[in-house]
């Protein structure tokens, strides 16, 4: 059930994806999202996703697992591709029953933003994919410090994500098992209207939160008693270090994002 | 009413590169009023094979009979199934969600649609199976009470559904000595009262010796054994292959014949154990 | 022998939920743990083991009375993490004692906390890692593995910090019996052949039938303090405290009820088992006799 949802984990590997700097990923991310969103044509299109067919591979991150990460968002996917299929005007009618009516624009815009939408999900599941989440928070706080001096709490911010990152297998599982044993009880959560089904939730929800306020009592004994005092004088197993592969996928990104400049602003 | 298995398989993650078989041609029969105990490792299948018996899982392939009903069977209404048979999960007081211990216990009932009169009977009596006073706990919070106490409010709820099979998975993990007795002691006055079938999962061979009339071991998703705990205990190299260790009657039987010393019979519990002993001495 | 741990007169209260009642989970309490020895502390729930557990590393800190860590006082804020990393800590649930994803940054997260240098953190890891048998899980996910193997992982986190006592707070009491006995079997190593003093926590007897010493909690005293042996002599005590006693143990209490002569020392099957063989063979001797 719950077990299955893959976005956001991590998929332990050695790949050259997977040894980059997570400083360099976390930015490199970014830089694709605002790609995405200056591309403009069919070309733009192609470079875009060709370039992040090719990270994949680099991954060697599965397939499989990849589309298995689009499960929670499909609905959103398809929803936002039927609305903009019927609700964009302009360009040829090419098929209409009654009041909906689908354009040339409207397909292509459809199925533009699908793939953007696509894009955008598969850039960021890749980033965790293959970036191990002590490692992302790493590179998270070690790119807010210099934040510190307006107040950005970098350590504190990083170490609540990875330990939500730690706990979001072990939450699933205590939910999953919270749902059967509701179920053995008689309790339904397929059918009745939305309120009857919201309502249900609530032999979830309650044992869930109770579990999690013990759970976050245990651990932070736990971290306290192995001398956790913040960040504040600690040292890191793994430093953070640039190496030629950052530079390599620094110019890769670099060009992706020429490219799209041009095509913007010259062809489009 | 009785459980029958035929040819139960089960997959997790199917088609992923770490797909498992947790259940692998599963085959027994459970009889109607039985005491039946199902011991494992941990991921010996023991725990999926279970959620099969009310739908919780669905199998990759085989059949499973409740009673006379096969659940397998399309177009079975799941929910009329979880009636009949009641399932504990481990560590089942971390399910708990009422205000009070009586509403909670009432979850299951209500759900079944009982009228009020028959919700509060059944949550009274159920306070009764596992020895909790009404008139002391049935107002308070159910997260007031102690380990013990929590998980006894649980089973109360499962209890108050009045299933004809009653399944517990690990009903007394991490659960001290006294509290451990005092849940065993509950099942057994509860099998003889009620009659009802029970099945209990536990990697527990001393409690197995003296609480279950038949005995399934499971390995690798596979049954390997299935028989009255005497049976079962007495095919200890398969046993210790498996690496379950043999109730300590039975160990201390094995260091004794080491000695040259035979009990004549074979012990399972304290009690033969200290009575075959004092035949031999006293002969 | 030096003592490392030293609880005196140690009283702790806390008040429990709305209704104001307070608890006294322990009470006067007066201990001294030994040095290099391998004490355990059973008792029932609500006995009051974990929160004398919780006292040996200033996580909680005693409403009366003082306890101290190699001298050093847990109420005093300046050596309070002195004191934590000399007495380490492993808790009874081990997915709750887990901070990171991957199981090589959980065992780094107590030398990280205490500023150790990068590459001794490698190696101490790599180290702890090996002596729990886990060192080929290192880049594993904690929710991947067995809960025994997760408990080895929390021990491996406490060793890394190089303490000189571990407090283990029932520590098998969520494992299967394999996990159980490798985690057991892990313990006995670090007190052996590590010298780490180990303090045991648990339910269950048997567990430390081989201890230097039992203490024996109930409504937060101590009700029973010597070696195993001595401990188990009070079969009757121990039941009313609700404990189970050794397999072996109680059987030999059994038989000598029945008027069998059975030392009072005896606890272990092996022992008993001898015991038992004496006299079949008199038996037979004197039967040959007649």
């Amino acid at each position: 059930m719950l077990k299955d949802i893959t976005l956001g984990q991590y998929y332990p590997g050695d790949s050259v994806i997977h040894r980059m700097d997570p400083r360099f990923k976390i930015i490199a991310t970014l830089l694709y999202i605002v790609a995405l969103f200056i591309m403009v044509n069919f070309t733009s299109y192609i470079f875009t996703v060709t370039f992040l067919v090719v990270v994949v591979a680099l991954s060697k991150v599965p397939l499989k697992f990849i589309l298995r990460g689009m499960k929670p968002i499909f609905i959103i996917l398809i929803l936002t591709f039927l609305l903009n299929l019927f609700l964009t005007r302009g360009g040829d009618n090419l098929f209409s029953i009654g009041f909906l009516s689908i354009t040339t624009q409207g397909l292509r815009s459809a199925v533009f933003l699908a793939t953007r939408l696509i894009l955008l999900i598969t850039a960021s599941s890749i980033l965790t994919y293959t970036t191990k989440p002590i490692m992302l928070t790493d590179g998270i706080e070690s790119l807010l410090k210099p934040f510190k001096v307006i107040g950005v709490p970098a350590h504190e911010l990083a170490m609540m994500m990875s330990i939500a990152l730690r706990f979001i297998p072990t939450l699933m599982e205590e939910t999953d098992r919270i749902m059967k044993a509701q179920m053995a009880r008689g309790a339904d959560f397929e059918t009745g209207n939305l309120i009857t089904r919201a309502r249900g939730l609530v032999p979830i929800l309650i044992p869930l939160f109770i579990g999690s306020l013990r759970r976050a009592d245990e651990l932070a004994m736990a971290m306290e008693a192995r001398c956790y005092q913040g960040g504040e004088g600690r040292t890191r197993l793994h430093s953070l270090k640039y190496s030629y592969l950052d530079l390599i996928g620094a110019i890769a990104i670099a060009a992706l994002l020429a490219v799209l400049i041009v095509q913007r602003f010259w062809f489009a | 009413m009785s459980i029958r298995v035929e040819h139960l398989t089960h997959i997790y993650n199917k088609g992923l590169t770490y797909e498992t078989k947790a259940l692998d041609d599963v085959s027994f029969e459970i009889e109607e009023g039985a005491f039946a105990g199902i011991i494992g490792h941990t991921g010996s299948g023991k725990s999926t094979l279970i959620q099969h018996f009310n739908g919780i899982l669905k199998p990759e392939s085989g059949r499973i009979w409740v009673g006379g009903t096969e659940i397998t069977e399309k177009g079975i209404k799941m929910t009329e199934i979880r009636k009949r048979v009641g399932l504990v999960f481990q560590y089942p007081e971390y399910q708990l969600f009422e205000e009070t211990v009586a509403k909670d216990i009432a979850f299951g009932p209500m759900k079944m649609g009982l009228s009020e009169e028959e919700i509060d009977k059944r949550v009274r009596d159920a306070m009764e199976l596992v020895m909790l006073d009404y008139d002391v706990y049935a107002e308070r919070s159910p997260f007031e009470l102690s380990g013990g106490q929590k998980r006894r409010v649980a089973i109360a709820g499962v209890l108050a559904m009045k299933p004809s099979v009653l399944i517990l998975d690990e009903p007394t993990a991490g659960l001290d000595p006294k509290a451990h007795h005092e849940i065993l002691d509950m099942l057994e006055k509860l099998h003889e009262l009620d009659g009802c079938t029970v099945i209990l999962v536990s990697h527990n061979m001393e409690d197995m010796a003296e609480i279950a009339d038949t005995i399934i071991v499971m390995d690798h998703g596979k049954v390997v054994l299935q028989g009255t705990p005497r049976e079962v205990y007495g095919q200890r190299e398969l046993l210790t292959d498996i690496g379950l260790e043999a109730p300590a009657a039975m160990q201390f039987t094995k260091i004794l014949e080491e000695k040259g010393i035979s009990l004549q019979e074979s012990v399972m519990t304290m009690d033969e154990t200290a009575e075959a002993i004092l035949r031999l001495l006293r002969k | 022998m030096n003592s490392i741990i030293e609880l005196k007169n140690v009283t702790f209260e806390y008040k429990n939920g709305d209704e104001d009642r307070v608890v006294r989970a322990l009470d006067r309490v007066d201990l001294a743990i030994e040095e290099g020895s391998f004490t355990g502390i059973i008792g029932v729930n609500g006995s009051g083991k974990s929160t004398l557990a919780k006292n040996m590393n200033g996580l909680m800190l005693p409403t009366e009375g003082e306890v101290f860590v190699k001298g050093m006082n847990t109420r005093d804020p300046e050596t309070i993490w002195q004191i934590r990393q000399s007495v380490g800590m492993v808790f009874q649930n081990p997915d709750n004692q887990m901070v990171s994803a991957i199981v090589e940054d959980d065992v780094a997260f107590g030398p990280e906390n205490l500023g150790v240098d990068p590459e001794e953190i490698r190696r101490r890891v790599d180290q702890s890692l090996t002596d729990v048998g886990m060192y080929d899980y290192r880049k594993k996910a904690p929710h991947m593995l067995s809960g025994g193997q997760k408990q080895r992982i929390a021990i491996a986190g406490v060793v890394a910090m190089l303490p000189d006592v571990i407090v283990f707070d029932e520590p098998t009491a969520m494992l299967d019996p394999k996990g159980r006995r490798e985690v057991l079997e892990i313990i006995r190593k670090l007190n052996e052949e590590s010298g780490k003093t180990v303090v045991l926590i648990t339910h269950f007897m048997d567990e430390v039938a081989r201890a230097d010493r039992v203490i024996v909690m109930d409504d937060g005293k101590v009700a029973l303090d010597g070696k195993p042996r001595e401990i188990f002599l009070e079969v009757e005590k121990l039941k009313e405290l609700g404990l189970d006693v050794p397999f072996a143990t109680e059987l030999a209490d059994r038989l000598r009820k029945e008027g069998v002569d059975i030392p009072e020392d005896v606890i272990f099957m092996e022992e008993l088992a001898s015991e038992i063989e004496k006299r079949v063979k008199n038996q037979c001797q004197s039967e040959s006799n007649i």
